[in-house]
């Protein structure tokens, strides 16, 4: 589906576009931050300059896409802008409790903290792929990659996750006796 | 194939393996097993990813809120409801389409599923139950089964042999409808049905007419527990 054309009606397509998208854009920039109140100023500063920049984008489809790069750019414009100040992730998972400790059930608290002491490199593509819904081909357009290293990134991750929550040993050894050394 | 190869390439995209994965897993019962607790794990991820979404300026913090850019997002906030009242009809079906879509995304990132001709029972089974569904005996010749990752569940994914091709079957138990959706995008053709707790997509190409047989598919469909299921 193609964009309206000009004027107002282009002006409340986009509007509605951003509207739709808006929950996945801050989740998005909340898992680049880990801080809530940073995704919220990343979001809102992203809109605006993407509603600027609203008569660059030709379709439907790939407004999730460019607004998801917008974001990821203005996180990292601010990350190098402001120098935030590394912390230890323990000290970022304590002042994330609220966030953290909604109702849920053991198991997702479990990973959502989990995920948080993912490494950057593997925590962004797993987020791309399992809530973004993107497929390697795309992530590693997103990240500058080789699919090759998206597919090695997120394998990382899974792999992280399962031994942090004790779900398996992962995969460096198959039941046909095969194993295998650093993936490719 | 060997296991810790399928091992690797499920490690990094569960929800999408190739024809040579696929293929390995239906022999595999120990790889079966372990691509099963990804696609679990990858439905936690997914919760665990989904965290709550404030509403916007109202929820800011007002200590580290510049004013200029609360400001700012005021006025395009303004501009983004105003936009939103007059585009009103358009509103109407927007998490519809969405689903619709995700639909139509989801089975065009699985083309393996096509290919295949022959499923085993014990893997059609074995989707069926982590879906919570049977099929009445007789009523499809399924000829693909796979548990997919799906707007963070895991959902069976079907391929039917029929007299109009491959047609594809989602069975969505987590996403009532009020109504039937229409599916014409990419090459599909379909719709979206209210069926059970949640709801069944069915897809072909776009030249044939599926009502007859998404009527059969879905009287087919009998709903069960999902095992380890808290409700």
């Amino acid at each position: 589906m193609n964009a309206p054309l000009a004027g107002k009606d282009r002006e409340r397509w986009f509007a509605r576009v951003c509207e739709e998208l808006r929950p996945d854009l801050f989740r998005f920039a909340f898992w680049l931050a880990r801080d809530r109140q940073a995704a919220e100023d990343v979001v809102q500063e992203s809109l605006l300059r993407a509603w600027r920049s609203r008569d660059s984008l030709d379709a439907v489809g790939s407004a999730r896409q460019w607004l998801l790069t917008i974001v990821r750019r203005e996180h990292a414009r601010r990350f190098e802008r402001k120098r935030l100040e590394t912390v230890q992730v323990d000290q970022l998972v304590d002042e994330e409790s609220p966030e953290l400790a909604v109702a849920e059930e053991r198991e997702v608290l479990d990973m959502r903290r989990a995920i948080m002491r993912l490494p950057d490199d593997y925590r962004e593509p797993l987020v791309l792929q399992v809530l973004m819904g993107q497929t390697t081909h795309e992530i590693a357009a997103q990240l500058g990659l080789t699919q090759g290293a998206v597919l090695t990134r997120l394998f990382r991750a899974r792999q992280k996750l399962r031994v942090e929550l004790g779900l398996g040993e992962g995969a460096d050894q198959g039941d046909d006796g095969s194993s295998l050394g650093e993936p490719t | 194939m060997n296991c810790l190869q399928f091992r690797q390439a499920a490690g990094a995209d569960p929800g999408h393996l190739s024809p040579e994965a696929a293929a390995h897993r239906d022999t595999c019962p120990a790889c079966a097993e372990y691509l099963h607790d990804l696609l679990a794990m990858d439905v936690t991820i997914r919760r665990a990813l989904e965290v709550p979404v404030t509403d916007g300026a109202a929820a800011r913090n007002p200590r580290s809120s510049p004013v200029v850019p609360q400001r700012r997002w005021l006025a395009l906030a303004a501009s983004v409801v105003a936009g939103v009242l007059v585009g009103t009809v358009l509103w109407i079906g927007g998490p519809r389409a969405s689903l619709a879509r995700e639909v139509v995304n989801h089975v065009t990132h699985e083309p393996q599923s096509f290919a295949a001709t022959h499923s085993d029972p014990a893997v059609v089974d074995r989707v069926l139950r982590a879906g919570g569904i049977r099929l009445r005996p007789g009523a499809a010749d399924v000829t693909y089964a796979n548990s997919c990752p799906f707007r963070g569940r895991i959902v069976p994914h079907l391929v039917v042999r029929t007299a109009h091709g491959p047609v594809t079957v989602l069975v969505l138990r987590d996403e009532p409808l009020t109504r039937s959706i229409r599916l014409n995008d990419d090459g599909f053709r379909g719709s979206l049905v209210p069926a059970g707790p949640g709801s069944i997509a069915v897809l072909g190409d776009s030249r044939s007419d599926l009502s007859e047989i998404t009527a059969r598919l879905t009287s087919a469909v009998e709903w069960v527990e999902v095992p380890g299921s808290r409700s």
